[in-house]
């Protein structure tokens, strides 16, 4: 399949990603009951039965919403659409009363197209995709390939783009392959870390959040590190002629090397040293708040062991 | 490279073990094992059986935990933070199990709430019915079990509002949850700040437990606080993804490991950090104004007033360390990434000259 040459740049949440995993796990359990449902075990055998001969799970389809701001397409959240699988046909009211439901609540969102799940865009998603042309004329289709394959690196998500193509002399709708980038918000991104693997749930020490916020930092720093070995490996092979030179590869990789002092100047120093000083300061504030706390405690526990004392010349030493 | 993976899963699986983080579906299983994933079947029977014994209604203090989805989570961080600085609200949807509710999902509802007060109008409950309707087509079969708000800036509690309305919703429309969002402190201290709360019946004296999580309330919210702070209690949150949650959102992590180190805690949150100070200062004052007076006033009973002057103070002192920790956090990444992509010639040079790797205090 070919890439797409339109030029958009298209920009996905995770809460889309999240949003359809959860759509088709909760289809696919629904279909297959667990073995042992919990609290009534009198229906045990049926559901014993039922999940010996697995359903398969059907695909699911919703529609994506976001933001087109210029040449950039930005994809920020979906919901579920019904999809009659045997008759091809989009449920149009449900789809319009959807979109009014969030238009209400984000009213910046409009249709970028829709999702399904799968491991290829088939034929029959050309129906959809056109049946969609009139809300958005050119819709985006977003396909999750739901099989978990430990070995793959890269996440199973492929977002496709409809162009107008001349085969065999008739000009034909095909899907094209688009490139994405993965962006969030930053409490999207907490969040994700949330529940992904960092970050203590629970307040936690000081020790524990330091720990949790290095250890972030850590792993991001070290994935940087592994992405740049490849790419040294990749030079050093070139060097020695086991793979073919190729120049606009290189041309990309000098350029990305270029960029490497990302900000260096006097103007980027200044400021830097502004912001150091700014948090040097509000670390002497609060040392100075303890201290004075802690000061607070010493001169009442002091004005309790000198009970007497304190009654009498006390008032005194204070006014 | 695969002492580095295996590390990093060492990591990761001791991070979930700390935080509570249940995957429904251990990745050492068997992967096509259909039991897997089973907190995601919605039982209908069960579910009605429950409603109609009502367990809830002999203690008030029946629920004990909540189980929130990864969809559920994000959704309602997501919507809180879209937000900014006005309250936003929604519904959550899901079931009970014994003693947790589970939330599954989670929605938005079109109310504009002004500062502190979020209330329900009538074309939210409308709203409400015909997206509960449309979620029910579209196989989300829970019923809604809770709501959800965000309180911008200042601590995940429920005001005297929140209490009453909670109260109105746990009387009609048991099971019942309230959850409260911090949006704001979710980004200054780099981690999600939620709260679970749900009211005690009205005349309902709880028994003296300890206040379950200290957090700085600001001065002009405190008096709210502590009016009602003594008629709800919090639940315990745990999360939970599904097994093909978990893998994306582990593959993700491949894909946007370039936002952690391209954000900055401290640019994004001046404006809230600027904020806190100066609520702290305006403690601070007052702190000291009762203090002064307790010095001057006569010195009768100095053992209980003592008490809670102290306690004050030391509040004041563990805000003020909180604030900081998050700066000098916010400060430590900026700091390394200075070093890491904009020293390069210096560190050329430190190689060199085998200099003491000490860039910290050159800076």
């Amino acid at each position: 399949m070919a890439s797409s040459s339109s030029g958009l740049t298209f920009k996905l949440h995770p809460l889309v990603i999240v949003n359809i995993s959860d759509h088709y796990t909760r289809v696919k359990s629904q279909l297959n009951p667990p073995l042992a449902p919990h609290g009534s075990s009198s229906d045990g055998s049926s559901s014993a039965t039922a999940s010996s001969s697995a359903v398969p799970a059907p695909r699911v389809y919703g529609c994506v919403i976001g933001v087109q701001r210029g040449r950039t397409v930005e994809i920020f959240n979906s919901f579920e659409l019904l999809f009659d699988p045997v008759t091809h046909i989009l449920d149009r009211n449900f789809l319009e009363k959807k979109q009014e439901l969030y238009k209400k609540v984000f009213p910046n969102f409009y249709v970028l197209g829709w999702y399904s799940t799968g491991s290829d865009a088939e034929e029959s998603d050309m129906h959809i995709h056109k049946a969609l042309m009139d809300i958005n004329e050119s819709p985006v289709y977003v396909l999750l390939n739901p099989l978990i394959n430990p070995a793959q690196k890269d996440l199973p998500i492929t977002i496709f783009e409809s162009e107008m193509h001349v085969i065999d002399g008739v000009p034909q709708l095909i899907f094209v392959r688009a490139s994405y980038t993965i962006e969030t918000v930053e409490a999207e991104r907490i969040s994700v870390d949330h529940v992904a693997h960092l970050k203590p749930s629970d307040g936690g020490s000081a020790a524990t959040q330091l720990a949790a916020h290095l250890t972030g930092m850590h792993s991001a720093i070290k994935m940087l590190n592994s992405r740049v070995r490849v790419l040294h490996h990749y030079l050093v092979a070139m060097q020695k002629g086991e793979i073919p030179c190729d120049n606009s590869l290189l041309r990309q990789v000098s350029s990305l090397l270029r960029r490497l002092p990302v900000i260096e100047s006097g103007k980027f120093q200044d400021d830097f040293l502004m912001e150091y000083n700014d948090t040097l300061l509000i670390t002497y504030l609060a040392m100075l708040t303890n201290c004075s706390s802690t000061m607070n405690d010493l001169v009442d526990k002091f004005n309790t062991a000198y009970d007497r004392v304190s009654r009498r010349g006390g008032r005194a030493a204070f006014i | 490279m695969e002492a580095m993976a295996s590390q990093a899963a060492i990591a990761q699986k001791t991070w979930e073990l700390e935080n509570n983080i249940i995957t429904t579906d251990s990745s050492s299983k068997l992967l096509t094992d259909q039991s897997s994933d089973s907190i995601f079947y919605y039982d209908e029977p069960a579910q009605a059986k429950f409603q109609q014994e009502k367990p809830w209604v002999n203690d008030p203090h029946f629920f004990k935990r909540v189980k929130i989805s990864a969809l559920a989570l994000l959704k309602m961080v997501v919507h809180a933070r879209s937000g900014g600085t006005i309250e936003i609200m929604g519904l959550m949807q899901g079931k009970t199990d014994g003693d947790s509710i589970i939330v599954m999902d989670a929605f938005a509802l079109p109310v504009e709430g002004t500062e502190t007060r979020v209330n329900a109008q009538e074309d939210a409950y409308e709203y409400m019915v015909e997206y509960s309707q449309t979620n029910k087509q579209a196989g989300r079969l829970e019923n809604v079990v809770g709501w959800y708000h965000s309180h911008p800036g200042y601590g995940c509690w429920l005001s005297g509002i929140d209490v009453t309305t909670q109260m109105h919703n746990q009387q009609f429309q048991e099971p019942f949850l309230a959850v409260v969002i911090d949006p704001t402190r979710t980004v200054s201290a780099g981690k999600v700040e939620i709260g679970a709360f749900r009211t005690y019946p009205n005349g309902y004296k709880p028994p003296d437990e300890p206040v379950s999580e200290y957090q700085s309330i600001p001065l002009s919210k405190i008096e709210d606080f502590g009016v009602h702070c003594k008629q709800y209690y919090a639940l315990d949150i745990t999360y939970f993804k599904s097994s093909l949650d978990s893998h994306l959102l582990d593959l993700l992590w491949n894909k946007y490991w370039v936002n952690t180190l391209s954000s900055s805690p401290l640019l994004g949150n001046g404006d809230y950090i600027a904020g806190q100070m100066s609520d702290l200062a305006e403690k601070l004052e007052q702190a000291e104004n009762q203090l002064a007076h307790s010095r001057f006033g006569p010195l009768m009973a100095p053992t209980h007033r003592k008490k809670d002057d102290d306690s004050q103070l030391a509040k004041i002192t563990r805000d003020s360390a909180k604030i900081t920790v998050e700066q000098v956090h916010g400060l430590m990444s900026q700091v390394i990434k200075d070093m890491l992509f904009n020293t390069v010639s210096q560190s050329h040079k430190c190689c060199s000259e085998h200099s003491d790797p000490e860039p910290m205090v050159e800076t």
